[in-house]
């Protein structure tokens, strides 16, 4: 601000009042001055905001012509929904076998529904959808639901296009199609219990969200649904030509041993990846039956029981080759160490007998308590280990724990192990008594031996990176307890499990059944066979699990399982080996006309 | 006693006053109405009856209104603006309290011939008393707090009445046009500052709580802001008409698809075409040719409208002026906005073009109060 100008300069004021002027005039004078000067300040400032204001709407205009271009340059798209009923209608991601073989995949289909203010002749419309319809839908009731009030029903929730069209050829306004996706497993029964199986979840009249509701489906639910991933199918590492060899195989050896259920796991021993599971009797996940048993039926019972995750079984003499291994690593014993085998053992109250009484003592070595599969054997070489350790590798091995695979049924199948663990329990532990583990799991824990002693994590989705896992046991301990296993089939319990050119080496369990009342069956067993082939570089586990199978051409019936599973997973092996791509290992067989020519 | 009322010796009198009309505005106005009646005729599909011949006919009779405003001297208009104001208040409370009751909730008033929205005569009337009010208020008490709180209570009374309505668009318009004539008149920076920070601390407040144990709305609350602030998110719900908008401004691309070819908005795509999405019908059938010129005709009355208050030395006129020049930068600037997908749908006209009455007979009221300004100005 500039200094003000008096209104009554004294000099001007004294100079006027000299010439008798009116000094009033002075001040009116300078008044209006100042007032002028006041209103061009305001003037000018009110010019500045002006101009402020004319640039504010000089860029509004500019930014909206800038749009205008902007958008007359663009293709103009039609919007994607993305509301809630849109997700519902989002496919759900094809499930795939790691040779890109369709497991799971969507159809279209259609649900019936009916809105019944809509129908003209109710009478007639439930009397052809029951013809229509035989099988699920009665007339009179059908009547009755249509006329007892509400406006609106389901009727069906999927239709084939025959019954689609016959029920359209009603021609009735009140009768409605909802589109419908649906899942469709083309393969049938083929790894059902892998797949589980989906069913409806929110159901609207334009769509149904379709949900997973076992196996690997209902695991991977949020996986199958994310609407980003829709169209990646999730690729498992079953081979869908081996399940179906192995299916194929385990059912007929099932109905030959006479067994109720069979499960067979193939694992590739460097991967962990699964290449087949199998469970019988299985089931269609198209139409998953009703999982509600009669009374008194055991789960394993259900035709949705997997035996291979679920069923936890004590396996018997297959855990030897644990004890076995465990002792080489700590430097204990070696293959040829004589261990004392004389039969019965006596232990405090307890008294270990061998298979039907035999005696194999006075001594053994470790390989021959192995082949001949002693418990007394075993339960010496156990206690050299001592409780702690054993129980400590076992759990390494993965055989206390739920197996890790995929299924949403693996968490819920904990092994059974022993709460306390005294030396009785270290010895009955050692030939697979008193604890039990899933087919899976033991077939995990023979990978982790066969693989030269690294863990291996199970696993059903197909592996696109090496797995990682803690080395539990030298390579040379493992290659070891593999010899010993080949000892089993050429010289031992095992020998029906010999197939030429592929030097199968493995372990027999038969494990007599607990009896809900206490005490075991003696007639009812477990039989399992865990397979490591080839012997002299191990790539593949198998194991083969028969649910109270019996061997009956012989005389007597035959209920161990070098009867049993044994027969069944050399046939498995032999089918299922080449489709592996394993090549067998024999002498080439010269052609006719040719000598060979030695010198 | 306004300033010019004594001191205006050459103001025009009687039939003269016509030769000071500004008639370039007049004719810019009339062009971008004419546009206005070959779209509605469009969408009308080629019938003029529908929607073309009633928005002409508003148009004639607003083009008398606003001559007969204009005869009338500047000084009258200011000495009627107190009442006007009062007047339009009058409207709004009958139309919010009985209205709903009595009415059925609607904001008109029936005249008969048309009806009236007041929240349209108050963009006017507001501007109007805040013009009068600046030029009888001493220059030097402009900034002084007890002088600020007047105009803020002529302001904010009738927005809370129209957001009351609910009318969000037209709350907005009034807030900002009557923020420009103050500051237009001197009103310290400071309390633009400070309304400006107290807006974005709130708004910021409000954004940044929400998720947090202290939030300060509900959580349908917030969705409802994410739905105002992204018409995307519910492309058949409350995104519908904007998606729509945009895909037939872009189907126009440069030269467009040609008059009466347009499909998006006549194969009623569009709820709203003939009134706030007119705009789309333009660019769809003119392309940004089209679209461009119009926004080109639309900045030429602004021009007129800020060259004549910055000619006018009457502190009211120059106002005034800028008031409706606000108002009316504003109709356009959040139409176009908000067809064009940069801002939520408020339900603002496009000025001249939108089928409607009180919007067209308001803003060639307005225009007459300026041409009454510009024919009565010092010279």
């Amino acid at each position: 601000m500039t200094t003000r100008t008096p209104l009554r300069p004294l000099a001007r004021i004294l100079n006027a009042r000299a010439r008798g002027e009116n000094p009033d005039a002075i001040e009116r004078e300078n008044l209006r001055l100042r007032h002028e000067a006041i209103r061009d300040r305001a003037r000018g400032r009110a010019q500045l905001r002006l101009l402020f204001l004319s640039l504010c709407f000089f860029s509004a205009f500019t930014v909206i012509g800038a749009r205008m271009g902007m958008l007359a340059a663009t293709e103009p798209m039609e919007p994607r929904s993305a509301s809630s009923s849109a997700d519902i209608t989002a496919g759900r991601a094809e499930i795939q076998d790691r040779n890109g073989h369709v497991l799971a995949t969507n159809m279209m289909t259609h649900a019936l529904y009916v809105q019944t203010k809509d129908l003209i002749d109710p009478a007639h419309v439930a009397h052809e959808l029951a013809r229509i319809f035989p099988e699920d839908m009665d007339e009179a009731s059908l009547y009755k639901r249509f006329t007892d009030g509400r406006s609106f029903l389901w009727v069906r929730k999927v239709l084939s296009p025959e019954q689609m069209q016959q029920v359209h050829e009603i021609g009735d306004p009140g009768l409605l199609f909802g589109p419908r996706e649906m899942r469709l497993y083309p393969n049938g029964q083929l790894a059902a219990h892998v797949l589980g199986g989906a069913s409806f979840g929110a159901e609207g009249v334009d769509s149904a969200e379709v949900i997973g509701v076992a196996g690997i489906e209902k695991a991977m639910d949020a996986r199958l649904r994310d609407p980003s991933q829709a169209g990646v199918p999730v690729q498992l590492s079953l081979d869908l030509t081996i399940q179906s060899a192995i299916e194929d195989v385990l059912g007929t050896g099932m109905a030959m041993m006479n067994a109720k259920g069979a499960a067979a796991v193939l694992m590739d021993v460097q991967t962990g990846e699964i290449v087949s599971l199998a469970s019988l009797p299985a089931f269609d996940p198209n139409d998953r039956p009703n999982p509600v048993l009669p009374k008194g039926a055991e789960p394993g019972d259900s035709p949705l029981f997997n035996r291979a995750v679920q069923g936890v079984y004590e396996l018997g003499s297959a855990f030897k080759i644990f004890a076995a291994a465990q002792a080489m690593e700590l430097g204990l014993v070696g293959p040829e160490t004589m261990v004392d085998a004389n039969a019965p053992m006596v232990w405090g109250k307890f008294k270990i007998k061998e298979f039907e009484n035999h005696n194999y003592g006075p001594l053994l070595s470790v390989s021959d308590v192995i082949a001949k599969s002693s418990n007394v054997g075993t339960a010496h070489i156990a206690l050299m280990i001592g409780g702690e350790r054993q129980q400590a590798f076992l759990k390494e091995m993965g055989l206390f724990d739920p197996s890790p695979v995929e299924l949403i049924e693996a968490p819920y199948a904990k092994p059974i192990v022993p709460k306390r663990w005294p030396d009785i329990t270290t010895i009955t532990v050692s030939y697979g008594h008193g604890i039990a583990a899933s087919p899976l799991s033991l077939a995990t824990a023979y990978a982790t031996i066969a693989n030269g002693g690294i863990k291996v994590t199970p696993t059903l989705l197909k592996r696109t990176e090496p797995m990682e896992g803690a080395r539990v046991m030298r390579p040379e301990t493992a290659a070891e307890a593999v010899k010993m296993l080949r000892r089993v089939v050429t010289e031992g319990t095992a020998s029906l499990g010999e197939v030429p050119g592929y030097n199968v080496a493995g372990k027999t369990g038969t494990a007599e059944k607990p009896n809900p009342q206490g005490g075991y069956y003696s007639d009812r067993v477990v039989n399992t066979f865990a397979a490591v082939f080839p012997a002299d570089n191990p790539r593949y586990v198998l194991t083969v699990t028969l649910d109270e199978p019996v061997e009956t051409t012989g005389p007597k019936p035959r209920r161990t399982a070098g009867w049993t599973a044994v027969p069944v997973a050399a046939e498995i092996i032999r089918r299922a080996a080449p489709l592996l791509g394993l090549k067998p290992q024999v002498d080439p067989v010269p052609p006719d006309g040719l000598t060979a020519v030695s010198n | 006693m306004s300033f010019l009322e004594y001191r205006v010796k050459t103001a025009p009198t009687g039939i003269a006053k016509v030769f000071y009309i500004h008639w370039a505005l007049i004719l810019v106005v009339t062009a971008v109405a004419a546009i206005g009646w070959l779209m509605l005729y469009s969408i009308a599909g080629g019938r003029i009856e529908v929607w073309a011949e009633p928005q002409m006919k508003r148009y004639a009779m607003g083009l008398v209104l606003m001559l007969a405003v204009a005869f009338a001297p500047i000084w009258f208009w200011r000495s009627m603006s107190g009442l006007a104001y009062g007047v339009t208040m009058v409207l709004l409370l009958i139309v919010e309290f009985f209205g709903t009751v009595g009415m059925g909730a609607q904001r008109w008033i029936d005249l008969g011939f048309m009806r009236l929205q007041p929240s349209e005569l108050m963009k006017v009337t507001l501007v109007m008393a805040l013009a009068m009010y600046y030029d009888w208020l001493d220059d030097r008490k402009v900034s002084r707090p007890l002088w600020v709180l007047i105009p803020l209570v002529l302001i904010v009374a009738p927005t809370i009445l129209v957001l009351m309505q609910p009318n969000l668009g037209t709350s907005v318009m009034l807030i900002i046009a009557g923020g420009a004539v103050m500051f237009a008149a001197g009103v310290s920076l400071w309390y633009f500052g400070a309304v400006i920070a107290l807006v974005v601390g709130t708004v910021t407040a409000v954004i940044s709580s929400e998720g947090t144990p202290w939030q300060l709305l509900h959580d349908y609350q917030y969705k409802r802001i994410h739905t105002f602030l992204d018409p995307d998110a519910d492309p058949l719900g409350a995104g519908y008409n904007i998606i729509q908008a945009k895909i037939a401004l872009g189907s126009g691309g440069w030269a467009g698809k040609g008059f009466m070819q347009g499909t998006q908005s006549r194969l009623n795509f569009l709820p709203e075409k003939h009134t706030d999405f007119i705009f789309t019908t333009l660019g769809e059938e003119f392309g940004f040719v089209g679209a461009f010129s119009l926004l080109i005709l639309y900045a030429l009355i602004l021009v007129f409208l800020l060259v004549a208050a910055v000619q006018n030395k009457d502190r009211f006129s120059q106002l005034l002026i800028i008031g409706i020049a606000a108002n009316f930068f504003l109709y356009l600037a959040v139409n176009l906005s908000m067809v064009m997908g940069m801002a939520p749908v408020v339900g603002v006209p496009l000025p001249l073009l939108s089928y409607g009455g009180s919007a067209t007979l308001v803003i060639m009221l307005a225009f007459g109060l300026v041409q009454s300004a510009i024919v009565h100005r010092l010279r």
